[in-house]
């Protein structure tokens, strides 16, 4: 049996939200930097167990620091959302608080994921430091580049979206 | 209206294509204008994006847009914006291609979001680089710090030494370790005046001195340098230069010496002249150029770039000698100064260091002749009482040998800051020479305590601070605080001495 997941993946312009789908989609990775209009959608079958299957439709929104002027027909019908920030720039996670409170009241009720991407240009000690000392907790931090716990990513939002179903 | 409706058909037919969809969302009908989609196909099938119209079933709104949204069909990539609407017997998608019309967009943003992302990497990589320097900076001046009182001792020691019966032999290597203890000095001076330039703690102290004595005095030094060397040395400066001048005589000293002793140690034959010019005389200001040639080893063209760089040396078999700090101190002290320096060198031919400086010159000179300290004056019913507040075991013995053998003081010792104004209250003294750092009371603080005691005996005793933290802002701080005077570690013996003699009575 398959189920159908939307994803949207959200955050600043150039956090790597694309590359994350990019790596987990087709486990590749390019240094240039694209920016995304819009959305782009990619789909992705993951198995759950033997015989049944989650079809996860990913929606790569455009990056913006306003997360308030998101257009909602991008976000109806959402099962889950990965909030992305980029951990070389504090200004994508400077008001992370603020821009959660705004996903979460869009999109109540539904599993949320914060990623902090990049890790592979920062020493993971001293960013875990920089974020405790900034009250902020991330579910993973991950690196497109190099693929650190991009999967891992995924997996636990199919299990939260398969405990939910 | 059929020609224009014929031409408009051309035009838009293109762009905008129509499908209309059942409720099992299977492709009834498409009018194909850009896409190719299968009749009789599921619509799901076509691009993941069509999955949202199970979402739509449960909307109340009868029709929705999405914008921008990138379709990837057959290979090709599609930008559109889609409409859906609800209708009885199905649903119908109005597909409007805006491909070229949101490459546009995406271009301007490309842009937009790499300048900002630049900008803000580049405010992140200043701060990172300004952190840096703050580090270096807090690391030479501890450093330095630290290094203070053990070069005092070294100095006071060889200087006690010094004065005792010595061999031939031991004079010279007395001499030797004078050198080597003068060089030490002057680096850790030199590695200070960097990083207090770096850390913008520098301030200039500005005061009027005659100009012609800071000549003369340059003449005499660097002349004799320069019959030692086997050089030819000449100082000459227009006569229209005022005697008296406003500035800070000790930095324009030092820029002075630092670019004099650089020639000298470039140049191995030849001469050295050093010429200053007057630029002009305007509203009690002077512009003075100084310059510096000789006729040395040179700099090649692409160190130029960097001569002026901290730690930059040219290298020669030579000249290995020095730290590397002194054009880039001269190039620091001059931009306080609002100046620059400029140079101009041929390789194997020499040199020509010059900058322009403005000084105030003061129409009416308030500058009084120096009376001269007589050396060692004597209390006239004895000695002077001397209370040496200092916790370094080493210095208390240093300082204790100065004093003692200038055979006019007697010294009492106390290593606690606590204990002072006890010692005070049942002893009395002519002066005090206070370290900073003590154990349980500073010696800033004491001296504010002795400033506010209500006996006039005590409040009113010279003290004298002896302190490793040479800075502008510290040395302000003590004499705030009610110190008669500062002397920075490592001192001179004549320098403590002539500082405490001007206090005693």
């Amino acid at each position: 049996m398959q189920t159908s997941k939307k994803i949207v993946i959200l955050g600043h312009f150039g956090v790597g939200k694309t590359s994350l789908i990019r790596r987990f989609v087709e486990d590749s990775f390019s240094d240039n930097y694209k920016v995304s209009i819009g959305v782009h959608i990619t789909k992705k079958v993951v198995e759950i167990a033997a015989g049944d299957s989650m079809s996860l439709i990913l929606w790569d929104l455009e990056g913006t620091d306003d997360l308030e002027t998101i257009r909602n027909s991008y976000l109806l019908g959402t099962h889950g959302v990965i909030f992305v920030f980029d951990v070389t720039r504090p200004s994508t996670f400077q008001n992370i608080n603020t821009d959660l409170k705004i996903v979460t009241e869009k999109l109540p009720n539904i599993p949320l994921l914060v990623i902090g991407n990049k890790t592979d240009l920062v020493v993971i000690k001293e960013l875990e430091e920089l974020l405790n000392k900034n009250q902020i907790s991330t579910d993973f931090l991950t690196s497109a580049k190099t693929g650190d716990a991009v999967n891992d990513v995924f997996l636990k939002l199919v299990n939260q979206l398969n405990g939910a179903t | 209206m059929e020609l224009l409706n014929k031409y408009k058909k051309s035009y838009t037919n293109n762009d905008i294509q129509f499908v209309f969809v059942n409720d099992s969302r299977v492709i009834l009908e498409s009018d194909q204008a850009f896409l190719k989609l299968t009749i009789g196909d599921f619509i799901y099938n076509t691009h993941p994006f069509f999955e949202c119209l199970h979402a739509l079933e449960n909307t109340p709104e009868e029709e929705t847009t999405f914008n921008c949204v990138h379709l990837n069909i057959h290979d090709k990539e599609y930008t559109t914006d889609i409409k859906i609407i609800k209708k009885i017997d199905g649903i119908l998608l109005v597909l409007h291609n805006l491909t070229q019309h949101y490459l546009t967009y995406q271009s301007i943003a490309q842009s937009r979001n790499e300048s900002i992302i630049n900008g803000e990497l580049i405010i992140l990589k200043n701060s990172e680089l300004e952190e840096r320097e703050r580090f270096k900076n807090s690391f030479i001046q501890n450093f330095s710090h630290e290094l203070r009182n053990p070069l005092t001792n070294i100095i006071s020691i060889t200087n006690i030494i010094a004065n005792t019966e010595l061999t031939g032999e031991q004079k010279n290597m007395i001499n030797f370790l004078r050198e080597s203890n003068a060089n030490l000095k002057l680096m850790l001076e030199d590695i200070l005046s960097i990083s207090m330039i770096a850390s913008g703690k520098l301030q200039l102290r500005n005061k009027e001195f005659n100009i012609y004595e800071l000549f003369n005095l340059l003449r005499f030094t660097y002349g004799a340098k320069a019959k030692e060397k086997g050089l030819e040395f000449t100082l000459t400066s227009d006569i229209k230069i005022p005697e008296y001048v406003e500035g800070d005589y000790l930095r324009i000293y030092q820029i002075l010496t630092n670019l004099l002793d650089n020639a000298f140690k470039y140049t191995q034959d030849g001469s050295i002249n050093f010429n200053i010019e007057l630029n002009q005389k305007r509203a009690n200001k002077v512009s003075l150029r100084f310059k510096i040639s000789d006729t040395g080893i040179g700099i090649p063209q692409e160190k130029l770039a960097t001569v002026f760089n901290s730690f930059t040396q040219l290298k020669t078999a030579e000249q290995q000698n020095g730290n590397g700090l002194g054009l880039a101190i001269v190039k620091g002290l001059l931009q306080q100064m609002e100046s620059d320096i400029k140079v101009h060198s041929k390789l194997n031919r020499g040199s020509t260091f010059y900058f322009d400086i403005v000084l105030k010159y003061p129409l009416h000179p308030t500058i009084k002749p120096d009376i001269k300290e007589k050396k060692y004056k004597h209390k006239e019913e004895g000695k002077f009482k001397v209370l040496l507040v200092e916790d370094d075991i080493h210095l208390q013995t240093t300082l204790f040998k100065i004093l003692i053998n200038t055979e006019v003081f007697f010294v009492d010792l106390i290593n606690d800051g606590a204990k002072v104004i006890e010692e005070l209250v049942n002893n009395s003294y002519d002066i005090i020479l206070m370290d900073i750092n003590l154990p349980n009371l500073s010696g800033d603080k004491i001296t504010h305590a002795i400033r506010e005691f209500p006996f006039k005996n005590i409040k009113k005793i010279p003290i004298i601070g002896l302190t490793a933290n040479a800075y502008e802002d510290d040395i302000k701080a003590y004499l705030k605080a009610g110190m008669n005077a500062v002397v920075p570690k490592p001192f001179d013996h004549d320098v403590l001495l002539k500082t405490m003699f001007k206090y005693l009575k």
